[in-house]
């Protein structure tokens, strides 16, 4: 996110006339201090790290902790090292992401869409309302073997399962922000001419996207879940898989190389939802927001 | 559109509001009140905090109908929201998410003018309103009064023949204040546009006003007077307070406000008023 914007050019506007510069909060000095804090924190961060797996390593080795359960890090790296280096796993995990891929798109778009409908159509939100609490109420795994018969072994199982994780959390979020939009700025674009587009353009879609990206880390985990969980269950590809398969042979280093490697690819995609969100909310006002 | 040039810009006629209470009464904010608002004149409604002020605007904007009465714009009835009318509410109506120009350049773009030529138009204006350089902030950047002159721009951009203004400056500092209240005259003067602008304080409405109503408590308010000012045009704001007949025409419409007050006081608290 882009801090400070330009110095303002031409004549001050009023007396009133206090530019906010966006992150120009601090006093130097509590910046230097909360500096100073940030490196003790990471420093104290990697000593952890440091103490937890060396104390695994070190356990494992002397056999207090049995590596048959507990695989030793080291070797655990070796083997995720392995599987990317000679591009074992790479085909799964793109397998992997497509599913999650699909999955959050579709269920994004669907969640947008009914979420849209019901908050401007109060009939068929008075209607759909018990059904689709009914629905949500449902645990979703229970699913996962209905979209196997349904859908096959191939990936649309995996997809229609993260398709029903990622819709609820988008369509509850969108039907709250387009519900919660500030009635004057509804009027006012009205007053300046807006249509029912319009509206929906400029107003009722910017005002829910504040919503829908709250929930956007959650969805994308979930579309990750859904994929991961369906393939365990029943699939010929994708990670979800190769765990299950490692599983089957009491392989537990296979197991956990494949749990870290799902953990790095979220972090990941996390990674790049921020990114996404400082863009597209570049608007909204640092200081409330932090 | 056809145009009656003799018809009045707006006009209530009888009109009453009435809203349904959480605990299922009614409540009659304003009853038969009567407004006329030729083409190109300045009236203000003063009147007490919660006298229904901004609920006879919304009628004149058409964002709300009236309980009984009618609401006419040059003479024909309204039907849904005044298209001849720009509206600048009370609270901070700014978009958000859209720079300081593309807020202004709104109005024009959803009437169909092109983007470049919207844009490019947006910027005369917020030259016009002393806000060049900051066409591309976003209105967290701006100060109060930076947002009140780019809402100024937004509403004059689509050129209406009526503007309604709700307590526009009221949550300004006083410097600031008096300075837009002067840009605001040195925008209307020759326009020919209809003003009708709702404010608490007296001092304001005379200053600016070619006709000042006074509205009564609710519930059930209505005008209990209308006064003409006839100071000169074009007004200087920095001295016309201090002027003789400024004096005499404040502390005539002053002493019925009192009144008013004095009224209000004693719905709240009997007590305070005796
Ligand atoms: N939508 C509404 N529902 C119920 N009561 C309302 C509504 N709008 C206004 N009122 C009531 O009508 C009265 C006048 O309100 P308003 O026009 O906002 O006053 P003012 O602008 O003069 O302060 C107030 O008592 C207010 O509580
Ligand atoms: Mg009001």
């Amino acid at each position: 996110m882009e801090t400070s914007p330009a110095p303002a050019a031409g004549r001050p506007a009023d007396t009133s006339g206090t530019v906010v510069e966006p992150g120009d909060g601090l006093p130097g000095t509590r910046r230097r201090r909360r500096g100073r804090r940030g490196a003790v924190i990471r420093v104290l961060q990697v000593v952890l790290a440091v103490a937890v797996l060396g104390g695994w390593e070190l356990l494992t080795s002397l056999r207090v902790i049995d590596p048959f359960f507990f695989p030793r890090p080291s070797d655990i790296a070796v083997r995720i090292w392995e599987w990317i280096s000679t591009g074992y796993i790479l085909d799964d995990l793109a397998v992997t992401l497509e599913e999650a891929l699909l999955a959050f798109v579709i269920g994004s778009v669907l969640g947008l869409v009914v979420g849209f409908l019901l908050a401007r159509v109060s009939l068929l939100a008075g209607v759909l309302d018990p059904y689709l609490k009914m629905f949500n109420a449902l645990p979703r795994v229970v699913l996962a073997p209905i979209f196997l018969l349904w859908f096959g072994l191939g990936i649309w199982s995996k997809v229609a399962f993260g398709v029903t994780l990622v819709f609820f959390i988008v369509f509850f979020n969108t039907f709250q922000g387009v519900r919660d939009v500030d009635r004057v700025l509804v009027d006012n674009v009205r007053m300046l001419g807006a249509s029912e587009y319009h509206l929906v353009r400029h107003v009722l879609l910017p005002s829910a996207l504040t919503w829908i990206f709250s929930s956007l880390h959650i969805s994308a985990g979930f579309a990750i879940t859904g994929a991961v969980v369906g393939e365990y269950l029943g699939a010929a590809k994708g990670v979800g898989y190769v765990i299950a398969q490692s599983e089957g042979v009491f392989d537990t280093t296979g197991v956990f190389a494949g749990m870290i490697i799902l953990m790095l690819v979220v972090l990941v995609i996390d990674l790049l939802v921020n990114r996404l969100e400082a863009l597209l909310l570049r608007w909204q006002d640092p200081a409330k927001t932090a | 559109m056809t145009d009656d040039s003799t018809a009045p810009a707006v006009q209530l006629k009888g009109c009453t509001r009435r809203f349904d209470t959480p605990s299922g009464g009614e409540y009659v904010a304003v009853r038969d009140v009567d407004l006329t608002i030729a083409p190109g004149r300045f009236v203000s409604i003063v009147g007490p905090t919660g006298c229904g002020k901004s609920t006879l605007l919304n009628m004149a904007a058409g964002l709300l109908e009236p309980s009984s009465g009618e609401v006419f714009g040059f003479g024909e009835p309204l039907r849904g929201l005044n298209r001849r009318a720009s509206y600048m509410f009370q609270q901070d109506a700014l978009l958000p998410w859209k720079t300081v120009r593309d807020n202004v350049a709104l109005g024009l773009k959803m009437r169909g003018v092109a983007s470049a030529e919207a844009n490019e138009r947006a910027l005369h204006w917020l030259r016009r309103v002393g806000l060049e350089g900051f066409a591309n902030r976003y209105p967290y950047q701006l100060s109060g009064g930076m947002r009140k002159r780019t809402t100024v721009a937004q509403t004059w951009i689509v050129d209406p023949d009526v503007l309604l203004m709700d307590e526009p400056f009221s949550a300004l500092d006083i410097q600031t204040r008096q300075l837009m209240e002067n840009e605001l005259l040195q925008l209307w003067q020759g326009s020919n546009k209809a003003v009708l602008f709702v404010t608490h304080d007296l001092d304001e409405a005379i200053a600016l006003s070619d006709e000042v109503v006074l509205l009564g408590v609710g519930p059930g308010s209505r005008v209990v007077g209308r006064y003409e000012v006839d100071l000169d045009r074009p007004r200087d704001l920095m001295d016309i307070r201090s002027r003789p007949e400024f004096v005499r025409i404040y502390e005539e419409i002053w002493s019925q406000l009192k009144e008013e007050v004095m009224k209000t006081y004693a719905k709240d608290s009997p007590a305070l008023a005796k």
